[in-house]
């Protein structure tokens, strides 16, 4: 049993040795993933490493701190432009771009945050909502951000080290997951991460225990930004190329469905449901290669369905997953992995 | 001592040479290129908001069944791979890596989309992958020259310049307004269509920004009508150009109104204006009454049945890779990346299919720089009114 007898014992980032161990075993098999498999599936696994940086960002604000936004696709957009801007307007080198991107999203995120004092649930949501249209809007008008054209990004590249080849972007990409996916996990354990906990919990509660709700929502807004802001950058890396209109509003829902079919209020579940989303929007497009189940869609998609049948099934499985996830399992992909965990302890009692 | 030396030299030779050897293999394979196969992929949107342009690659799809059923290309078939992007570039950027990586293709085809072809078009070339024909008119795909990138479509700045030349000189209308979406695809025409009127020293009478969301285009109707343009060009969408039409009507403004190629659907435009499209005059990139176009869609009742969307974009998908299997064919039985690059820029003034003098060189990687333009009949028809309107190069 884990029973706590001291402060530091209960915001230790390991509890015990067994998950230090399971950790580094887990960096040991991430670092050495470039030495096994090709550029696709790198590539693959840099965008589920940047989703799971947004995913995260964005679970600090839903699932910690209970406040909803529906414009992460704008803080994503303005960390890319302001990233590639800031490298070839500027000159900044790339370790500097890469931060002031995320400080960049970061203020934006504040200035987001302020509304947000005033305004709950739905009104809060279309406040998000139109944050993000109006981004896209305005990126895509400008001629310094390159128009609806968009603009190409430089390499990356740091003290002669270029990252142009996909084992090289996987290790840049993959350091800066695991140091903000470490530091979240570190801010959820101190005074910080317990305001935002109290805040969602019940706001009123919280302001009697002497929490500084305006201090703290605003600051939720622009660490979430932070996050998203850092993943847009390196997302203008791995793309190569961005324009306003892919960040859309179909992204921002898909970054909430992350955290949703996740596990909302967890660094884990943003994790999971990254991966699981991503991996699945890119591999359904091939379900018809899939043995069995692919001549049996064919077959459907030809007898019932018009001739974009079989890309539409793609949209019909996706949909079906996220709605069993979430209605057999609420607390999402994360929900499942508690029970595992919980029935090898127990096990085999 | 000496023994040992003469063993170790040995060593370092054989393994050295089975090194080389090994490198002439590997350099003998080509990505995507058998004795029997020849893999080519294309993305095109066939969920999301995009999907209608998705007859592209559907289109290109029935093309290589039809090649294939004459016997294929230098006995080799094309295996044709389609992939979906929904029109969103991180995924046309997996594909890309998916095409070139896991399953090796050896070029790819058409691929709609500005910026999920942006995305893609460096890696592409860095690997060295023949790229024909992306399905829009913007110039970043060969400028700056990308030697591995062929393109098709007639670039917007040329199309807007032959539209304004053939307004101009030959319709005699001298005051030309121009209404354009605000983004690139407008002022690219934008740009075309002011190349030409300061060569003459003409100012275009109004210059009239429209917002993709806009839908109130009362004002913009007013701008328009009173710049007292004889002529207006349109380079927006098909909601704009029916709306502006509407709103113009009313204002009592009633020019010769001459629309870009992306508007070239007549009988669907005479519908959207409720008969409103009569009488303007549009460009088009391909020839809907060409004989080929009816082979093309008896092979479509063959091999795709039930596809509903047989019209322009169907058909240009067609005609986005008939060059390429040209280039193919040109190329013989040794084909890699550079045997095709150079067989490609043996097409010169080619004529053999649906567009319009296809020309490579190995400076110049724009193919087709015609259009042809159509005056839309009083059932909403198309009757053709020019030859084939090429961009004077150079003057």
């Amino acid at each position: 049993m884990d029973m706590k007898r001291h402060y530091y014992e209960d915001v230790e980032l390991f509890k015990t040795n067994t998950a230090l161990a399971l950790t580094v075993l887990f960096l040991a098999a991430l670092a050495s993933i470039p030495f096994l498999v090709g550029d696709y599936a790198l590539y693959v696994l840099n965008l589920i490493a940047i989703h799971a940086i947004v995913a995260i960002g964005l679970n600090i604000l839903v699932g910690y701190t209970g406040q909803i936004s529906l414009g992460h696709a704008g803080f994503f957009a303005i960390g890319a432009y302001s990233c590639i801007l800031l490298m070839v307007k500027a000159g900044l080198p790339f370790v500097l771009a890469l931060p002031a991107a995320g400080l960049i999203a970061a203020f934006f995120g504040f200035l987001l945050g302020l509304p947000s004092l005033r305004l709950e649930g739905p009104y809060l949501a279309i406040a998000t909502l139109g944050f993000g249209m109006a981004v896209t809007q305005m990126i895509g008008h400008s001629d310094f951000t390159g128009g609806h054209m968009g603009i190409h990004a430089p390499k990356m590249s740091f003290l002669g080290f270029i990252a142009d080849t996909g084992p090289r972007q996987y290790g840049v990409i993959m350091i800066v997951a695991v140091v903000l996916t470490l530091a979240a996990v570190n801010l959820m354990k101190t005074r910080v991460g317990r305001a935002f906990v109290a805040i969602r919990d019940s706001e009123i509660a919280a302001e009697a225990m002497g929490i500084n709700i305006s201090w703290y929502k605003t600051l939720a807004f622009a660490v979430s930004a932070f996050y998203t802001g850092v993943a847009g950058a390196l997302m203008a890396f791995a793309l190569e190329h961005v324009s306003a209109g892919s960040f859309n509003l179909i992204l921002s829902i898909t970054f909430l469905a992350m955290i949703i079919v996740g596990g909302l209020g967890s660094v884990m579940g943003s994790i999971l449901g990254a991966a699981l989303l991503t991996y699945l929007q890119l591999k359904l497009q091939i379900i018809q290669e899939a043995p069995l189940i692919g001549p049996f869609l064919i077959e459907i998609s030809k007898r019932y369905f018009t001739t974009e049948g079989l890309p539409n099934i793609q949209s019909i499985v996706f949909g079906a997953i996220m709605i069993g996830i979430v209605v057999f399992e609420p607390l999402g992909v994360h929900g499942i992995y508690l029970r595992c965990k919980r029935y090898w302890r127990m096990w085999p009692f | 001592m000496k023994k040992s030396l003469v063993i170790s030299v040995s060593m370092v030779c054989l393994v050295l040479l089975a090194g080389a050897f090994c490198a002439v293999s590997a350099a003998e394979k080509v990505r995507g290129v058998t004795d029997t196969e020849i893999i080519i992929g294309q993305w095109g949107p066939q969920t999301g908001p995009a999907a209608l342009w998705g007859a592209v690659a559907r289109g290109s799809g029935v093309y290589f069944d039809m090649i294939n059923e004459e016997g294929g290309i230098n006995g080799r078939k094309i295996k044709y791979v389609l992939r979906d992007d929904a029109y969103q570039p991180a995924k046309t950027k997996a594909i890309a890596k998916e095409f070139v990586e896991d399953i090796g293709v050896f070029g790819v085809a058409c691929g709609v989309g500005t910026s999920p072809g942006m995305a893609v078009r460096d890696y592409l070339m860095e690997n060295k992958v023949p790229w024909v024909g992306p399905a829009t008119g913007s110039r970043h795909w060969t400028e700056p020259f990308q030697k591995y990138l062929f393109a098709l479509y007639p670039r917007y700045t040329d199309e807007a310049y032959v539209l304004t030349q053939y307004a101009t000189e030959k319709l005699n209308l001298k005051k030309i307004g121009f209404f354009y979406q605000n983004d690139d695809y407008g002022k690219e025409g934008l740009e075309g269509a002011k190349k030409y009127l300061d060569k003459k020293g003409i100012k275009l009478a109004a210059e009239v920004p429209v917002e993709v969301t806009d839908t109130d285009l009362k004002s913009h109707a007013l701008k328009l009508k009173e710049s007292g343009a004889d002529a207006v060009i349109l380079w927006v969408l098909p909601k704009h150009a029916a709306t502006i039409l509407g709103q113009a009507k009313a204002a009592g403004f009633q020019p010769q109104w001459i629309a870009s190629s992306t508007l070239s659907d007549a009988p669907l435009m005479y519908k959207l204006t409720k008969g409103l499209w009569e009488g303007v005059i549009y460009a088009n990139f391909l020839d809907m009454d060409n004989p080929k176009v009816k082979k093309y869609l008896e092979a479509q009742k063959k091999f795709a049945a039930n596809e509903q969307n047989t019209g322009v974009f169907f058909i240009a998908g067609f005609m986005f890779v008939e060059p390429m299997v040209e280039g193919l064919r040109r190329a013989g039985k040794d084909l890699n990346p550079d045997t095709f690059v150079k067989a490609m820029e043996t097409i010169q003034h080619w004529n053999d299919w649906i567009g319009h003098d296809c020309t490579f060189t190995p400076q110049d990687h724009q193919g087709m720089k015609s259009v042809f333009l159509s005056k839309c009949g009083p059932q909403g028809q198309a009757l053709k009114i020019s030859d084939w309107l090429t961009y004077p190069e150079g003057k």
